[in-house]
């Protein structure tokens, strides 16, 4: 039970930190490509530090997939919006979104994980 | 990577390698206690690390363990009497095993595939180490085939394997590859962490 709130509280807040990096690179206006690719950097470094200070608390795999997730695919999205200029104008709806973006990605992979754990393959069945 | 530059660089993780087990240990520990429990005889572990598997073995169970490096090795040595049974340790290449042919009715690996930097080499000396019909029993992690998630561990395999494990590997395929018969897999993370259970298949009758 503990774990795994620690897990919904984690990919909380890579979304947030995610969020806030992209509002800070990311201007209005700039070209989306270069928005997207920044936020996808962005994203990737952000996730291997949050993900390294988690690790001992929530295990390696279970922060990284998700960490990586978050923050990659996030930051790409959070680069394409604040480009684009497109929603979340304050930063407070931007934060909001970001950690309801963590915690839906940490529940995808949960509901995935609940679907592929078990036996793969028996050669006795 | 060389013999020396794997040697070097799992000197230098095992500084750090029990500071992620807490976690590791209660979430993972359940399904690798109850894969090794079906180890039986004289019994192979590659890859000890510092030896925070030795609790999860049965009881009674006699254990050669080895490892390339001898820092995790000085570790692994202290956690010895978390094991009700004897633990042997060896510094070893698993490339290139001292032990005669079928020495070993039992060969157990824990995230040590990830590591070994010539994997299919590595599985036809366990082959060649394991009685006909000794079991090979793998907790691994290995490349996920969904989509984003295989692309993400594909991305960070260059990073990772520069101080720890590759991300992306094909442990199923390699076993099947270095002769095992393959008879149980199942996940214990998504389709990243693994326990595999394998074969030495009995040599023809004529």
């Amino acid at each position: 039970m503990l774990f795994a709130l620690g897990d919904y509280g984690f990919g909380a807040l890579v979304g947030i930190v995610t969020t806030l990096a992209v509002r800070l690179l990311v201007e209005p206006g700039m070209d989306m490509v270069v928005a997207m690719l920044l936020g996808m950097a962005a994203g990737m470094v952000l996730h291997l530090i949050l993900g390294f200070l988690a690790a001992p608390l929530l295990g390696m795999f279970q922060t990284m997939i998700p960490a990586a997730f978050i923050g990659m695919y996030g930051g790409m999205l959070f680069g394409m919006r604040d480009s684009m200029n497109a929603g979340s104008t304050t930063l407070g709806a931007a934060v909001l979104v970001g950690a309801a973006f963590g915690v839906l990605v940490v529940l995808a992979l949960k509901v995935y994980d609940a679907a592929l754990r078990g036996v793969a393959f028996d050669a006795g069945r | 990577m060389d013999d020396v530059a794997t040697r070097r660089k799992w000197d230098d993780a095992s500084r750090t390698m029990d500071f992620f087990d807490f976690a590791d240990d209660r979430r993972l520990g359940p399904p690798r206690q109850r894969l090794f429990a079906k180890a039986r005889g004289t019994t192979l572990m590659v890859g000890a690390g510092t030896g925070n598997d030795f609790k999860f073995f049965p009881p009674g169970l006699f254990v050669v363990a080895i490892d390339i490096s001898p820092k995790m090795l000085e570790r692994a040595a202290l956690k010895t009497p978390q094991h009700a049974g004897t633990i042997t340790l060896y510094e070893m290449d698993v490339c290139n095993l001292d032990f005669a042919d079928g020495s070993f009715e039992t060969v157990i690996t824990a995230c040590t595939f990830c590591s070994v930097p010539r994997p299919a080499a590595g599985l036809r000396e366990l082959h060649r180490v394991l009685k006909p019909g000794g079991r090979l029993l793998m907790f691994e992690h290995v490349r996920s085939r969904i989509g984003p998630i295989g692309v993400l561990l594909d991305l960070m395999t260059p990073l990772s394997q520069r101080f720890g494990p590759a991300l992306n590997r094909d442990t199923v395929g390699n076993v099947r590859t270095a002769g095992f018969r393959v008879t149980r897999v199942e996940n214990v993370y998504l389709d990243i962490i693994k326990t595999i259970e394998a074969e030495r298949e009995d040599p023809p009758q004529r």
